[in-house]
């Protein structure tokens, strides 16, 4: 089971950096009750780490995630930007990427989303899902929008 | 003796997860009974460069050295279109053939 509802959207989202992204949608978590208060501190500690920007086409996007100790129950967080913020690249952390799109996956055990991962890679690799994602034009659109992709009930 | 695959990322939870997932499907269709597929963290990549049953690592970070075994990074896995994951699903099971 993993929860995602409008709650967890956060739609054209006017942010100054990574940091602050991250605890947006962290919060929005934590609000339901989904992960526990500390969530954000400890994704962001780990994005310093291990960061998880991703150079997709047509533009990149970043899949911040913590391990499972603060995760309540597993869910997915999504947020639309403004304008863009910076995130280092997965594969090169030398290299800075502007993202648009901020994936935050709270999971409490891979396996356990493992055909949701999947499905959401195949999106990454997908440029026009990708602007299609961009383009929805409310909250309620981006979850039923992302519901179906990922074939989420 | 069984052959064993390490898929190494930094932190070990939903990236290679998806890696070690795909690879994984793959090798069931393949028939490789003898072949394993770890997901483990780059920092423990020494304790297994050792052992004589590891044939591949598929790293999901830039790779900056070189091993004894073939390496191949893992990305597309994570934000390859379908032909390219295929594509690179392709090479591993022809390295594995070769092993």
């Amino acid at each position: 089971m993993l929860e995602f509802s409008e709650a967890n959207v956060a739609f054209s989202l006017d942010v100054p950096d990574s940091q602050e992204v991250i605890r947006v949608l962290a919060d929005k978590l934590c609000a339901q009750g989904l992960v526990s208060k500390d969530y954000g501190r400890l994704t962001y500690e780990r994005e310093l780490e291990h960061p998880t920007g991703l150079p997709t086409t047509p533009f990149c996007i970043a899949f911040p995630h913590a391990d499972a100790d603060g995760v309540i129950q597993s869910a997915l967080a999504i947020a639309l930007l403004k304008k863009p913020v910076f995130f280092k690249n997965m594969a090169d952390p030398d290299e800075e990427l502007e993202v648009h799109i901020v994936v935050m996956l709270a999971n409490k055990n891979p396996e356990e989303q493992i055909q949701t991962l999947r499905n959401l890679a195949l999106l990454f690799g997908e440029p026009e899902k990708l602007s299609k994602l961009r383009d929805q034009s409310s909250p309620r659109e981006v979850v039923a929008w992302l519901k179906r992709e990922l074939r989420l009930s | 003796m069984g052959r064993l695959i390490v898929v190494a990322c930094g932190a070990g939870i939903n990236t290679s997860a998806i890696a070690e997932d795909s690879i994984k499907e793959r090798v069931i269709q393949e028939g490789f009974a003898d072949v394993e597929v770890k997901r483990i963290l780059m920092a423990d990549i020494e304790g297994y460069l050792g052992r004589s049953d590891l044939i591949m690592v598929v790293s999901m970070m830039k790779i900056f050295r070189t091993f004894h075994v073939p390496v191949f990074q893992g990305m597309p896995f994570l934000i390859g279109t379908k032909q390219e994951k295929d594509a690179l699903l392709d090479k591993i099971v022809d390295a594995v053939k070769k092993t």
